[in-house]
């Protein structure tokens, strides 16, 4: 469904894209990685709305330099930055995205209009303007727009920001269900979201992908490698909920060694790997 | 409290519609009240028929009123789903459209002024209306949706167009209705109209390589420039008469055939 090789994208001097590398199938592959590390300019270049520098790339089986509206009848995409416009209410948004996806004739792109909204679970706020919604409600507007047309290929920017925890179980749910049968990119800070959602993970770091691979193949990175203290040691140890102090590394005195956790895995992997190695090229 | 009641006859007849206009008319009068013959007819009411007055329902409350703009275009004849398009457009809204209005009907009452920049700020601020218009029509600033539309398989190229002609068109008679209230009225009715053609087609050709709202302000401002420079000393309008009006023309028909060579870089 994705296959991106040496990906290079440049913004005046800064390469947001450094020759990244992916493939990605049917299931749900999560794009992990700090601020500046690439995530929303990969999901906008697979979106279609950039076009890479350099590299190959193939969206379900087309070139998008090419097949770029074939590619588009068959994406949904939720960018990190979606804006509405004032006074709509929701119905009115999605119904306005459904024309821009071709659906013409008004009574099954209504109908179409209204299940999306039903999955997200928005049908009781269907009348309500936009700008009265919560920030987790316009999220999941922003979600219902990019399942129209039951695209296959679903990309999702940051979707799981501003939900709390009970929509994200809804959306979680959701995008397990979405993942049975097309692929789903999701872009995210969160290694929660990757553990809970994700069937693969790929971790940017400086415009490469430095990791790719399944969830416990990246926590499993970090095996041998964390122990808990109740004195801070130097190095990178952060404080935990129950007063302890969770490090990297090898194990200090007074402390013991713990289970690793993904984002033990991804602490480590972005700490340990320079910008133009990859340490791991498992395939995706 | 009714005294009869419907026979399976008769609830059959009903259900497949073929109960003359009086007795049907009596029958959904007494269905509302009484429950024993809404069962009897219940189950004799085909299932897909009932989805479909079920949807119609659902439909006709959730879908959206159409702004009067929409309205407008469609009783113009303009497509439901192309009236809707246009109808999201922030220049075409009725406040921008309101003060749009004002603007242009204010200068042409300060044109009835003797003083000689009455008539200038009317052929000055006419032009500069529609690119305004435009330049808030689309774009990352202008459409919040525009990064979706740029995913999405309608032409943004298309939709752009659609949408300059439709604040062009309106942006033009606001300006024609303002000018007819110009005193003398003369030529200097529709003076604006080509300079408003040449400086809106040149913001949208650099808007296929620049953000609209800066095109729209490198070309305004030389506009009102010129304008004022032109006309500091003494009055001159020139700027307005024939080999003005010719420089309009070709500028305009530069731009377009730039805007046409450059569509792709819109999407």
């Amino acid at each position: 469904m994705i296959e991106a090789v040496g990906l290079v994208k440049t913004y005046g001097r800064d390469r947001a894209l450094d020759g990244l590398t992916l493939t990605a199938g049917k299931g749900v592959t999560g794009l992990l990685g700090p601020n500046g590390a690439g995530k929303s300019t990969l999901v906008r270049v697979l979106a279609t709305v950039l076009a890479p520098d350099e590299g190959e790339l193939r969206l379900l089986g087309r070139d998008p330099a090419a097949g770029r509206l074939e590619i588009r009848r068959r994406l949904g995409y939720l960018p990190q930055d979606l804006g509405f416009q004032r006074g709509v209410t929701v119905f009115e948004f999605v119904d306005y995205v459904a024309i821009l996806k071709e659906m013409t004739h008004r009574r099954s792109r209504h109908d179409e209009v209204r299940r999306v909204i039903e999955e997200v679970g928005l049908t009781s706020v269907g009348g309500r303007r936009v700008r009265t919604l919560s920030g987790g409600m316009r999220r999941r507007l922003g979600i219902a727009q990019a399942l129209l047309g039951e695209p296959e290929l679903i990309l999702l920017d940051e979707p799981a920001a501003g939900l709390d925890p009970e929509q994200r179980l809804l959306f979680g749910e959701l995008v397990a269900r979405l993942g049975q049968d097309r692929t789903v990119v999701l872009s995210t800070h969160q290694t929660d979201d990757v553990a809970a959602l994700c069937d693969r993970v790929a971790v940017l770091k400086a415009g490469r992908c430095v990791f790719a691979g399944a969830p416990r193949e990246l926590r499993a990175l970090a095996e041998g490698q964390v122990w808990v203290s109740a004195e801070k040691a130097a190095g990178t140890s952060r404080r935990t909920g129950d007063g302890l102090y969770r490090g990297l590394g090898p194990t200090p005195r007074n402390a013991r060694p713990a289970d690793p956790t993904l984002e033990d895995g991804y602490l480590l992997l972005l700490t340990t790997t320079t910008n133009t190695t990859d340490i791991t090229e498992a395939s995706a | 409290m009714s005294t009869w009641h419907m026979d399976d006859g008769m609830a059959a007849a009903y259900a497949a519609g073929e109960l003359p206009a009086t007795p049907a008319a009596s029958v959904e009068a007494h269905l509302l009240a009484c429950e024993q013959c809404r069962l009897l007819l219940a189950p004799r009411v085909p299932r897909a028929r009932l989805d479909r007055v079920w949807d119609d329902i659902a439909d006709t409350v959730d879908a959206p009123a159409p702004r009067p703009v929409e309205r407008l275009l469609r009783a113009a004849g303009v497509r439901e789903h192309t009236a809707r398009l246009l109808g999201a457009t922030v220049s075409l809204r009725l406040p921008w459209l309101a003060a749009s209005a004002v603007a242009l009907f204010f200068a042409a009452l300060a044109s009835g002024e003797t003083n000689r920049w009455g008539l200038l700020t009317f052929l000055t601020l006419a032009p500069v209306v529609p690119v305004a218009g435009v330049a808030v029509a689309f774009g990352r600033d202008g459409d919040p949706a525009y990064e979706i539309g740029l995913a999405a398989p309608y032409s943004t190229f298309r939709l752009m167009l659609m949408r300059a002609a439709a604040v062009v068109a309106s942006s033009s008679a606001l300006a024609l209705a303002a000018g007819l209230t110009l005193p003398g009225g003369g030529w200097a009715t529709a003076a604006w109209l080509l300079p408003s053609l040449a400086l809106t087609s040149l913001t949208l050709a650099l808007s296929s390589r620049y953000d609209p709202r800066r095109c729209a302000i490198a070309v305004t401002v030389p506009w009102v420039a010129a304008v004022v420079g032109t006309n500091v000393r003494e009055p001159d309008l020139a700027m307005f008469g024939a080999a003005g009006q010719a420089g309009y023309l070709a500028v305009t028909v530069v731009s377009v055939v730039l805007l046409v060579v450059r569509r792709r870089e819109f999407s």
